[in-house]
């Protein structure tokens, strides 16, 4: 039943989850780009330099993809399930409504892992090649708190999708705005380090909110 | 008779707003084949959506299998056959993509019973929802509802959108399957020629309340259409009890009742009118019996 309920969030999300990663690595591409015309015109030490005395990561076409991207997978995975109320279908299916719930959030969850992973992956292959390995940590664990804020864009996404209610859609959005925005209030690297674990717990609970949106719609909470 | 549904003094209204129903009491025995009709925004749809867990209702309480519908475990969901006003499914996916999902869910899914409908649609496996005609989803959507072979069929105005071959075509076809399998349907429809070929027993809803709740045979055997010539100026009182839906045009003042013509005459000549005139038929459809019932807006 699990396995027909991937292929159902698998259809809807795949054309989107294929530009997602595409995009992703063309991003993670311009982003190397950047960093080989600085190696190119000023060499590799200069690079170090910066990025030691200046705590620049060379990364920062990256900053905001992840948000966009969850925000958009968020909307085209359920958006189709609201489109003629088709969300009463699903929750006609004979599994139990919150596990429903949480199968398809974990799929758009997987997605965005990959495309998230691949991102950080490239960067981080590219960079280990060209500077020590606690640089390359740095920059990782720099660009964390942005693939937090991109898990973040979706689960709030989702959650407003799938609400019924406007006013309360748009308590949601302004407060899932407000915590995507938490993630980038220090510019500094590694600024997040110490709360990384707390902010992913937090990130993670907040999947839950489409459960009480879906709880709503079945109160016939809807306008 | 087992009852699979049940519905005790349900109430509900629109938000803070009007009533659309005040003490909704039906049930919906084992084998039959129960059609809801009434006017539009008289809760035909609302009742489905409060019996399928997706309203809460003000009051009331409804069992299916005699599980309490707010409790339904997943389980029972199986025996539960859904068709969404507007044929709504799955339109990203294409016919066999729908056909394997729903399988999954289905213990007694009957995979010849879609495939054999969709052969008469003359489309291919890989064709998707969305590019075909409301028509043609209609007919997957009913393709999906026999193969998952369930005890109770809840459609939902299955004939919104279809065209008159393609209304026939669903509601013969699901007749034969329910009658042969001894299938038990609620359903609803605004085309109330398709629910006559179709349905055992009626519920008519007016704003409110239910007008009347029976067989569509003994509905049709006992309710009459009257009309009587008043004299000029004069009009049928309205809430005569008994008598539905006075309707007058150009002199001729057109009722129903299901009474008796010298019953109709005695209950007129007690208002003080004077019956001389007044004519009897019964009912030649079951719509002119709805219209009958519940008026022409």
């Amino acid at each position: 039943m699990f396995k027909a309920l991937y292929l159902k969030e698998y259809l809807k999300t795949r054309r989107a989850f294929a530009v997602c990663l595409i995009l992703g690595l063309l991003f993670a591409a311009y982003a190397m780009l950047g960093i080989n015309r600085v190696v190119a015109t000023h060499g590799a030490d200069h690079v170090w330099l910066i990025m030691l005395m200046k705590d620049q990561l060379f990364v920062d076409a990256l900053k905001y993809f992840p948000p966009v991207i969850g925000l958009a997978l968020g909307i085209v995975q359920m958006r189709p399930e609201m489109q003629s109320k088709r969300l009463r279908l699903t929750l006609h299916l004979p599994v139990s409504n919150n596990r429903t719930v949480m199968t398809m959030l974990s799929v758009g969850t997987l997605e965005l892992l990959l495309v998230f992973g691949l991102q950080l992956a490239a960067v981080a292959v590219y960079y280990s090649g060209l500077i020590a390995s606690e640089m390359t940590a740095r920059v990782v664990a720099s660009m964390l708190p942005w693939y937090l804020a991109g898990f973040t864009a979706y689960f709030f996404s989702c959650a407003v999708c799938l609400e019924g209610r406007w006013g309360r859609r748009i308590v949601l959005s302004l407060m899932g705005a407000a915590f995507v925005c938490m993630f980038y209030f220090q510019g500094t690297p590694e600024a997040y380090n110490g709360m990384l674990a707390g902010a992913f717990i937090a990130v993670m609970l907040t999947a839950f909110l489409s459960i009480g949106s879906v709880d709503r719609f079945k109160q016939g909470l809807t306008n | 008779m087992e009852n699979i549904i049940s519905v005790k003094n349900l109430s509900q209204r629109y938000g803070r707003g009007r009533q659309i129903y005040d003490g909704l009491s039906f049930d919906v025995p084992k084998g039959s084949i129960l059609g809801l009709l009434g006017k539009n925004g008289t809760g035909k749809t609302t009742t489905i959506n409060i019996l399928m867990g997706f309203l809460r209702p003000q009051a009331g309480e409804c069992k299916i299998f005699g599980e309490d519908i707010t409790a339904m475990k997943p389980h029972t969901r199986t025996r539960i056959a859904l068709l969404l006003e507007g044929h709504v499914q799955y339109s990203f996916m294409t016919i066999a993509q729908i056909e394997k999902f729903y399988s999954r869910f289905y213990p007694r899914w009957n995979r010849d019973a879609y495939y054999g409908l969709m052969d008469k649609l003359k489309v291919s496996p890989g064709q998707k929802i969305s590019s075909m005609s409301n028509g043609q989803r209609s007919q997957v959507a009913l393709g999906l509802i026999l193969a998952q072979n369930a005890d109770l069929l809840v459609l939902d105005d299955f004939s919104l959108g279809l065209d008159p071959g393609y209304r026939r075509l669903f509601a013969d076809y699901l007749r034969e399957f329910v009658k042969a399998e001894g299938k038990t349907v609620f359903m609803t429809s605004h085309i109330i020629q398709d629910l006559e070929r179709l349905v055992d027993d009626c519920i008519i809803l007016d704003y409110g309340k239910i007008l009347t709740h029976q067989p569509v045979v003994s509905l049709m055997k006992n309710l009459r259409r009257y009309t009587i010539i008043l004299p000029s100026g004069k009009q049928l009182p309205e809430n005569i009890e008994g008598i539905y839906s006075p309707w007058q045009t150009s002199g001729t003042t057109e009722f129903h009742s299901f009474l008796a013509p010298d019953d109709v005459r005695n209950t007129l000549e007690r208002e003080g009118i004077s019956a001389g005139n007044l004519r009897g038929d019964r009912v030649a459809s079951l719509e002119d019996a709805f219209i009958g019932l519940t008026g022409r807006y």
